[in-house]
C-alpha cells in the first residue's frame, strides 16, 4: 500500500511539474530599448533588449518601415552586429529618411511587439574611435612633451566632408585616477606639455561628428616620460637677482646708518670719567694708584678766592686791534672776569646786555636820572673826576662783594674772560654777580645795539622791566657805581650809564647762561657796542671824559655818533674805553689815553685809537647820539 | 552671441562681395576717366579677392551648423514637455513642404551632385523656410507650452541665422555660376494658423520643427561637402 501511495504521489508530482512547466510557456516579453547607431552615416545598426522569452525559444524579428511608404521590410542582417541586433547595410540605408522600426519577439506561445521607434540615420551617428593613436615623447631642451597623433576611423569619410569629426584627447598618469581632457578640434595632432618627470602616461583619443554622439575612447597608449630636471633657470635667475638686489639695499642701508645701528646694537658703555683717574691705571689694576688719584687735593675748595672758579669771558671786538692780549693777565682776566656779568656777551643781541632800561631800573632812578640827565651829563661831568674815583672804588668794593655773593649764587655761570682785557676790573668781574638768580631772566640789558657785531647776543637777555634791572650789567654797574659813588653818582647818572655801558660792553660777552664764551680775539669785528638804556629817549651813554673839558668836547662831539669802546679794564679798575676808529676826534684823546693805557698797563698792542679814559668816568666817552659804547673789551677804571 | 557675431561677419563679407560686384558694373557703365577707372578697378579687384571662397564657405557652413543645432535644441525642448502619447495618437502629418525637392539620399548620391547643384539645393531649402519660420515665430509666442519663451527666442535666432546665411549664399552662388543661383520655389502652404486646440497646435508645431531640423541638416551637410571640395589648400579640415 505504501508503495502504491508513493508511486501515486510521485506521479502526481511529475504531473504537477509537467503542468507547471507547461503552463509556464507564454508569449515572449516585449523587446525593449531599441537603439540604433550609425558609425559613418552610411550604415546603421539597431540593438534591442529582449524581454522574457516565456520559457520557449523565441525569435526576434525587426521590421521597419520607411517614411512615406507602407511597405514593411525586415532586417536584412541579424548576425553582423551580434545578438539581438540588426545591421542595415549601405544598400538599405537612406539618409534623411525616417525609419519606423519595430522588433517582434515570437515564440510558440505568441509574439510580442516592441514599441516602434523612429530614427533618422543622420541623427544617430556615433563614429568609431580614432585609430592609430601614436604618442611620442619629444625631447626639447630638457623640456619633453608628448606628441599625440591619430587617424580618423576608417569608416568615417571625412575627406569628402560627408562627416566632420571633432577630436578629444585625454591622458592620465598610470597610477592615478584622474583624466585630463584636451580638446583638439578637427586637428589630428596634439602636443601636451608640463609632464611629470619620469611618469608614465596613458593617452586616449575619441571623436564626435558635428551632430552626433561621442565615440568610445581609443585604447590606451602608454608612454614613459624620461627623467629630466625642470631647470627653470629663468626663475632661479630672477630669484637670485632679486635676493642680491635686496641684499645690496640692505647693506647700503646698514652702511648709511652704521653708527646708529651700531649704537642701537651695541650701546656705548660709558667709561669711567672720574677726574684724576686714569683708565689705563684702572686697567693696570694698581689699587693704590687708583685710590690715590681719587683723592683730589683741592677739593673741597679751600681757597676763598672764588674767583678761581668763576671764569668769565668778555668778548670785546676791537676793530683795529688785531691781537688780543690773551696771554697777559689771563689770570687777571679770569679773576676779573669770572664774575662778570655774564648776561652780556658779544653774541647776544641788543637785548642781551644791560639795556638802558635795565640800568635805569637798577639804579632805582639813578640811571634814569642819569639817562635823563644824559644831556645834563656834561654838567655833571664837572664833578666826574672825583666821582670817577669814587666810582672806581665803589666798583672795586662792589665787585668784591658781588664776587663773593656771586660765587655762591652764580656758580653755574661760566664766564670767559675777555682776551682783550688788559686789566680786568675785579670788581667788574664780580659785579655781575649781582645779577639775580636765575640768570635766565635775562635781566641784563645790554647796551649793545644793533651796531654790535652780528654775534647774537644771547637771546635770553630780555628787556627787563624796570624792576628787573638787576641784570648783570646793571647790577654790575650800579653796584660799582653805587659803591663808589653812592650819591655822587646820582647826579652823574650819565656817568653811571657810561660805566654801565662800558660794563655792559665788557660783560656783554659774559655768558649769561653759564656756557663759557669763547674768547674773542681782537680780530673779530670789533664793533661791540653797549647800549646804554636810559630812561630818557636818548639812548646814549655819556662818557664822562677824564677832563671836563675833554669830556665836554668829547661828549659834544660824540653826542651824535661816537662810540666808545671799552677797551679794557685794568687791574686798578681802570676803565679803558676805546673810541671808534671812525671818530677821529677821539683820537685826540690818544695821548691821554695812552697815559691811561700806560697806567692801565696796556700793552703796546693797542694800536687803534684807543680812547682810554683813565678814570672811570672820564674815560668813558659818551657816544651820546648813538648812545652806544663800543666797549671792545672790558674797561678798567684806571687807577690814578 | 557667438552666432550673431559670426553672422554679422559673414554678412559683412558677403555685402562686401556684393558691393564689389555691383561697383564693378557701375564703374564699367559710367566710363570714368582712364586713370580713375584703372585705379578703381585695381582696388575692386583687390577687394574682391579679399575674401576667398574657401573662407566664405567655411563661414557659411559654420552658420548652417549653428542653425541645425538650434533646431535640434528646439525639438528636444518641445519633446521634454510634450506628452509622447499625444503624438503617437495623432496621425502622422503630411510630408514637409520641402519634400518635393529632390535631394540625395545617401552618400554616393550626395557626392555625385555638383557643387552648383548642391549650392542651389541649399539655397532653395533655405529660402523655403523663410515664411515658415515667421509662422513659427508668431505661433511660439502663444504656444501652449511651458518653455514657449525659450522656444520663441530660439526661433528668432534661427530667423537671423537664416537671413544672414541666405545673404552669404547669395554671394557665394554668384561666384559659382548661374546654375548655383537657381532656386527651386517651395512655397509653404500651411497657413499662418497652426490650429485651434492645444494638441493640434502643438502637433503642428512639432511637425514643423522636425521638418526644419531635417532641412537645416541638409543645408549643413551640403555646405560642408562644398567646403571640403573647395578646401584643396587646407586638407587638414577635411
Amino acid at each position: 500500500m505504501k508503495k502504491v501511495g508513493e508511486v501515486v504521489l510521485l506521479w502526481l508530482l511529475i504531473l504537477f511539474i509537467q503542468n507547471a512547466a507547461g503552463e509556464g510557456y507564454s508569449p515572449p516579453g516585449k523587446p525593449t530599448n531599441i537603439s540604433c547607431r550609425s558609425p559613418e552615416k552610411e550604415t546603421f545598426t539597431c540593438w534591442w533588449k529582449p524581454g522574457s522569452d516565456g520559457g520557449l525559444p523565441t525569435t526576434y524579428a525587426l521590421y521597419y518601415r520607411k517614411e512615406g511608404s507602407q511597405r514593411v521590410f525586415e532586417c536584412p542582417d541579424y548576425k553582423t552586429a551580434g545578438k539581438n541586433s540588426c545591421f542595415f547595410s549601405k544598400n538599405v540605408t537612406f539618409v534623411w529618411v525616417n525609419y519606423n522600426i519595430t522588433v517582434v519577439a515570437t515564440n510558440s506561445r505568441g509574439r510580442a511587439f516592441s514599441d516602434p521607434v523612429d530614427i533618422d540615420v543622420v541623427y544617430i551617428v556615433k563614429p568609431n574611435p580614432p585609430e592609430e593613436v601614436v604618442v611620442n615623447v619629444t625631447e626639447d631642451k630638457d623640456w619633453p612633451f608628448l606628441q599625440v597623433s591619430w587617424k580618423p576611423p576608417k569608416m568615417a569619410d571625412t575627406r569628402s566632408g560627408w562627416i566632420t569629426l571633432f577630436y578629444e584627447v585625454r591622458l592620465k598618469l598610470e597610477n592615478k585616477n584622474k583624466w585630463e581632457e584636451v580638446s583638439a578640434g578637427q586637428r589630428k595632432t596634439l602636443q601636451i606639455y608640463s609632464l611629470r618627470s619620469g611618469g608614465t602616461y596613458e593617452v586616449q583619443v575619441r571623436c564626435k561628428p558635428d551632430h552626433g554622439f561621442w565615440s568610445e575612447w581609443s585604447p590606451s597608449s602608454r608612454v614613459k616620460v624620461p627623467e629630466y630636471f625642470p631647470q627653470e633657470r629663468s626663475m632661479w635667475i630672477l630669484i637670485v637677482v632679486f635676493a642680491a638686489f635686496i641684499l645690496v639695499i640692505f647693506i647700503w642701508m646698514v652702511y648709511m646708518n652704521f653708527h646708529s645701528v651700531k649704537r642701537y646694537l651695541l650701546p656705548p658703555v660709558p667709561g669711567p670719567k672720574i677726574k684724576g683717574i686714569d683708565k689705563q691705571l684702572l686697567k693696570s689694576g694698581k689699587s693704590e694708584d687708583i685710590f690715590s688719584s681719587l683723592v683730589v687735593s683741592d677739593f673741597p675748595p679751600t681757597t676763598s678766592n672764588y674767583e678761581d672758579f668763576l671764569v668769565q669771558y668778555l668778548e670785546v671786538y676791537v676793530p683795529e686791534e688785531r691781537e688780543l692780549i690773551m696771554d697777559e693777565g689771563k689770570d687777571l682776566q679770569d679773576d676779573s672776569f669770572k664774575t662778570e656779568n655774564s648776561t652780556c656777551d658779544n653774541d647776544s643781541g641788543r637785548g642781551s646786555c644791560d639795556s638802558h632800561t635795565l640800568l635805569t631800573d637798577k639804579g632805582g632812578g639813578d640811571k634814569e636820572d642819569g639817562q635823563q640827565s644824559d644831556q645834563e651829563g656834561s654838567q655833571a661831568e664837572a664833578d666826574t673826576k672825583s666821582q670817577e674815583e669814587a666810582l672806581e672804588e665803589e666798583l672795586l668794593a662792589c665787585s668784591h662783594e658781588n664776587l663773593q655773593s656771586s660765587n655762591i649764587s652764580n656758580e653755574k655761570e661760566k664766564v670767559k674772560s675777555w682776551p682783550s682785557l688788559f686789566s680786568p676790573l675785579p670788581q667788574y668781574s664780580l659785579s655781575p654777580v649781582n645779577r639775580p638768580n636765575p640768570p635766565k631772566t635775562g635781566q641784563q640789558h645790554c647796551l649793545s645795539d644793533s651796531l654790535f657785531t652780528p654775534n647774537s647776543m644771547p637771546s635770553y637777555f630780555t628787556q627787563p622791566g624796570p624792576s628787573t634791572r638787576k641784570g648783570f650789567r646793571s647790577n654790575y654797574w650800579e653796584c660799582s657805581f653805587d659803591h663808589k659813588q653812592s650819591h655822587p653818582l646820582h647826579p652823574q647818572s650819565a656817568a653811571h650809564e657810561h660805566l654801565q655801558a662800558q660794563n655792559d660792553l665788557n660783560t656783554a660777552h659774559v655768558d649769561y647762561m653759564g656756557a663759557p664764551l669763547d674768547v674773542h680775539v681782537l680780530n673779530v669785528r670789533p664793533s661791540e657796542y653797549v647800549e646804554v638804556q636810559r630812561v630818557s629817549v636818548e639812548d646814549g651813554v655819556l662818557l664822562h671824559p677824564i677832563s671836563p673839558s675833554q669830556e665836554d668836547s668829547r661828549t659834544l662831539s660824540h653826542q651824535t655818533e661816537d662810540y666808545s669802546r671799552v677797551r679794557m679794564v685794568n687791574n686798578d679798575n681802570g676803565l679803558l674805553l676805546l673810541q671808534r676808529d671812525a671818530i677821529e676826534e677821539e683820537k685826540s684823546m690818544c695821548p691821554y689815553q695812552e697815559d691811561v693805557v700806560s697806567r692801565a698797563s696796556i700793552t703796546p698792542t693797542l694800536q687803534n685809537s684807543v680812547t682810554g679814559i683813565n678814570t672811570a668816568l672820564p674815560i668813558l666817552d659818551e657816544m651820546a647820539a648813538s648812545g652806544y659804547i663800543d666797549t671792545a673789551t672790558m674797561f678798567g677804571l684806571p687807577t690814578h | 552671441m557667438q552666432q550673431k557675431s559670426e553672422k554679422r561677419q559673414l554678412g559683412q563679407r558677403r555685402n562686401r562681395l556684393r558691393t564689389c560686384r555691383t561697383d564693378k558694373r557701375t564703374m564699367a557703365q559710367r566710363r570714368i576717366s582712364g586713370g580713375k577707372l584703372f585705379i578703381t578697378v585695381v582696388y575692386l579687384v583687390a577687394m574682391c579677392r579679399a575674401v576667398p571662397v574657401n573662407d566664405l564657405l567655411d563661414r557659411a557652413s559654420q552658420r548652417s551648423d549653428k542653425m541645425h543645432s538650434l533646431s535640434t535644441l528646439l525639438t528636444q525642448e518641445m519633446d521634454s514637455h510634450f506628452p509622447p502619447y499625444g503624438r503617437m495618437q495623432m496621425p502622422r502629418p503630411a510630408d514637409c513642404h520641402t519634400s518635393a525637392l529632390q535631394t540625395p539620399n545617401d552618400k554616393e548620391q550626395a557626392l555625385q551632385v555638383s557643387e552648383s547643384d548642391l549650392m542651389s539645393l541649399a539655397r532653395s531649402l533655405l529660402q523655403a523656410w523663410v515664411d515658415p519660420l515667421a509662422v513659427l515665430s508668431t505661433s511660439a509666442i502663444t504656444l501652449p507650452h511651458p518653455s514657449k519663451s525659450s522656444i520663441s527666442s530660439k526661433i528668432q535666432e534661427l530667423q537671423e541665422h537664416s537671413k544672414s546665411l541666405g545673404d552669404g549664399l547669395d554671394i557665394l552662388s554668384g561666384k559659382m555660376g548661374p546654375s548655383a543661383q537657381a532656386i527651386s520655389f517651395l512655397p509653404y502652404t500651411g497657413g499662418t494658423d497652426l490650429g485651434q486646440d492645444r494638441v493640434t497646435i502643438l502637433n503642428k508645431f512639432n511637425f514643423l520643427l522636425s521638418c526644419l531640423r531635417r532641412d537645416s541638416h541638409k543645408i549643413d551637410s551640403f555646405l560642408k561637402v562644398l567646403r571640403c571640395r573647395a578646401a584643396k589648400l587646407q586638407p587638414e579640415l577635411c
